[in-house]
């Protein structure tokens, strides 16, 4: 993975120091709570509900066992020994103090960490596919790209101040959009044309939060070295013409909806006239030297499916299920890429306890050359895994909790902290989780339900993208009670679009009820090997509005 | 007098910002952008204008803007940063070399971006104390991004 050199680290260690005057004012009233705000909100800060919630940047979600351990530590001394991994790859701390914050982010660049835009209109952490390097299919590893973007945004001067919040993924096959990027204010697509150049299709304007938005196609093909001209020339026309009387129609989104894609596209196209193929043009030394980060670690020469696999599959359904769930292919023979899944019952989605960190930080080590991935739906992967060695990974998964193996099953939820913890929040989310979790609890059922996304958001502002989910759930307050909205026919894929309000919404009790009442349209209507979000598309809405509000006899 | 930061130092203000568009104009007003225009035959010599949020670089195009001691921008409120990308326009685009001056409700935390894009002076307001906005100057020593003291940006240069 990527190495700082002097530069990155004196730039971290600067804006530490830079952080550490600015909280030092602050706490002096030297600084105002307006002047504050946008600060430390650049600095990952928020102040929560109850206390203030401090977002870590984990760049397009790849970790070190060693910057994980150091995470561990971090929420061990200065919080409540666990932390929350978000849908954007990044890791939250729910408890730290306000005045210890100059010190947690000071241990973090002794890892070559920060927190540097987790938060603020600005452009945020870069994410990606957490299998990127790893598949077989993927037109090139597009973890260098994301460095790129991320050196490029990191303190960029004159995009700091945006109107909005501006999020960008990144995928790079075609087999699957595990970064969401059609739901991203700007979305990559690696690939090649004609002539077998790499560059990308750019996707501009998809977004959650009140007005949900898929992305559209703004250039089929951007070579990579004007990747960052194209990049300036977008956030340009966005920064002068984007709204800012109403921050709800702030987002990127909003203009391109506005302008209309051809008025949008000509903008960028005149703004970029001015910067194609000057200074900020991508040489491919620099292509080489960030690929260079990325090589392939010592693979051994290996077979698919030694003996010792096959036998342990065949003999403990457990494992097999485990393993078909929870591991994936690899593009090397006789290796397996491994999530740890962090939806343990009774365990908030996403949440890890410190010993869980230390835990999974030590199986990195043993298991998969040091590197661990954060991945958009909330859990840990372990990329490059021997199959030899899967099922003494599987007893030590057991062991941590990390392998419950609902892998993009029912009960895999992505899920926001919600009001227990945010202070933005309508209602709670956890609890909801907990329920589908508990009533939900038969993997046999649940495999035979296959993959479905269900996704949780305790507000409007959709952290928990209920609106991409194949099953959506929005929190929402109704004269000062907690109910919840539930949608259906969301996709965050290459086949991504928004999910449809079933109707009014329920009281919290309701919830698992009405889901089983949804599966059970779904099971009755499916024809073979269909997935849930299939069926909803040939038989519509209606089967499971009618099932969901149906009076009992 | 009130003074100002400019190029690094704290020094007298000898220009006069006509923030309101019925003020008396002078040779050392720093008049808005759309009453120049507007008046442009008439209005006389002018110490330079100035750019409110929203009025984009492009009126600019077609003004000789050597003509202009100063040219100002005015933040409305220090989140709102379309300023920044004015300042990099004026520069780059419309290749003013002169006095870029930020005016109205920026705060000194934002002086390192500021400096990097383009402005070389800052007419804080008067709360703000000069001599700690001074130390705020350059909070980093080393970019990313190509800016106004370097087009190139670090993988020109790494």
């Amino acid at each position: 993975m990527y190495q700082y050199d002097a530069i990155d680290q004196q730039l971290v260690e600067e804006r530490v120091a830079q952080f550490r005057d600015q909280t030092r004012r602050y706490l002096e009233k030297e600084l105002s709570e307006e002047a504050f705000l946008p600060l430390r909100l650049q600095n990952g800060l928020y102040v929560q509900r109850y206390a203030p919630m401090l977002r870590i940047a984990i760049p397009y979600g790849m970790l070190s066992s060693t910057q994980l351990r150091k995470l561990a530590d971090i929420s061990c001394r200065y919080d409540r020994s666990y932390g929350h991994f978000s849908t954007r790859q990044n890791l939250q701390l729910n408890w730290p103090k306000l005045e210890d914050v100059p010190d947690i982010l000071a241990e973090l660049a002794e890892v070559q960490m920060h927190a540097v835009q987790t938060s603020g209109n600005c452009i945020r952490n870069t994410t990606t596919d957490q299998y990127a390097g790893v598949i077989a299919d993927e037109v090139v590893d597009p973890r260098p790209y994301c460095e790129l973007i991320r050196q490029w945004s990191t303190f960029h001067p004159e995009f700091a101040f945006l109107p909005r919040k501006f999020k960008i993924a990144v995928n790079a096959t075609e087999s699957a959009d595990r970064a969401a990027t059609q739901v991203h204010d700007i979305g990559l697509h690696i690939k090649k044309n004609d002539v077998g150049e790499i560059g990308f299709k750019v996707i501009v304007g998809g977004g959650l939060g009140r007005t949900p938005m898929v992305g559209v196609t703004i250039s089929e093909f951007i070579h990579r070295a004007d990747l960052l001209t194209y990049l300036d020339a977008i956030i340009r026309v966005y920064n002068q013409h984007g709204r800012r009387d109403n921050k709800y129609k702030a987002r990127i989104k909003i203009l391109v909806k506005a302008l209309g894609i051809e008025e949008f596209r000509s903008r960028v196209d005149a703004e970029w006239a001015h910067l194609k193929g000057k200074e900020s043009t991508v040489p491919m030394t620099e292509f080489d030297r960030l690929a260079g980060f990325f090589s392939e670690p010592a693979y051994e020469e290996l077979v698919n499916q030694p003996e010792s696999l096959t036998t342990k599959l065949a003999n403990s359904a457990g494992f097999a299920r485990w393993f078909e769930r929870n591991t994936f292919e690899h593009k090397k023979a006789g290796y397996r890429i491994v999530t740890l899944t962090l939806k343990k019952a009774g365990q908030a989605p996403g949440d890890a306890t410190t010993e869980q960190m230390q835990k999974a930080a030590d199986l990195a080590d043993k298991f998969s050359f040091g590197e661990l991935r954060v991945s958009h739906e909330q859990n840990l992967v372990l990329s490059d895994v021997r199959q030899e060695k899967l099922e003494a990974l599987w007893e030590a998964a057991k062991e941590a909790g990390f392998a419950t193996p609902t892998l993009g099953l029912l009960t895999d939820m992505i899920c926001c902290p919600g009001g227990d913890f945010c202070a933005l929040a309508n209602a709670k989310s956890i609890p909801i989780a907990a329920q589908i979790q508990d009533t939900f609890s038969d993997l046999d059922y649940l495999f035979d339900l296959g993959n479905i996304d269900l996704n949780i958001s305790g507000c409007m502002n959709a952290c928990g993208h209920h609106h991409v989910g194949n099953i959506g759930i929005l929190g929402v307050d109704k004269k000062g009670e907690e109910f919840y909205q539930i949608s259906i026919g969301g996709a965050s894929g290459h086949d991504a679009s928004i999910g449809k309000i079933l109707g009014p919404s329920f009281a919290q009790e309701e919830i698992s009820n009405v889901i089983q009442k949804l599966m059970n349209v779904y099971v009755e209507n499916r024809s073979e090997e269909e997935r849930f979000i299939d069926t909803y598309r040939r038989v519509g809405i209606t089967p499971f509005k009618e099932a969901a509000y149906a009076k009992a006899n | 007098m009130p003074k100002l930061i400019k190029n690094g130092e704290i020094i007298e203000n000898q220009y006069v910002w006509r923030q309101d568009a019925d003020q008396e104009i002078t040779a050392n007003s720093i008049v808005s952008a759309q009453k120049w225009l507007s008046e442009k035959n008439t209005i006389g010599k002018v110490a330079g204008i100035w750019l409110d949020a929203g009025d984009g670089t492009e009126c600019l195009q077609e003004v000789d803007l050597t003509q202009f001691n100063v040219i100002g921008i005015h933040f409305p409120a220090f989140a709102d940063g379309r300023g920044f990308s004015y300042a990099r326009l004026l520069k780059e685009r419309l290749n003013y070399q002169g006095e870029i001056r930020a005016l109205g409700n920026f705060i000194p935390d934002q002086l390192g971006y500021l400096l990097r894009v383009g402005f070389n002076s800052f007419q804080f307001n008067d709360d703000v104390d000069l001599d700690k906005a001074l130390s705020l100057h350059s909070p980093f020593s080393v970019a990313y991004q190509g800016d106004a003291s370097d087009p190139r940006p670090l993988f020109l240069r790494r």
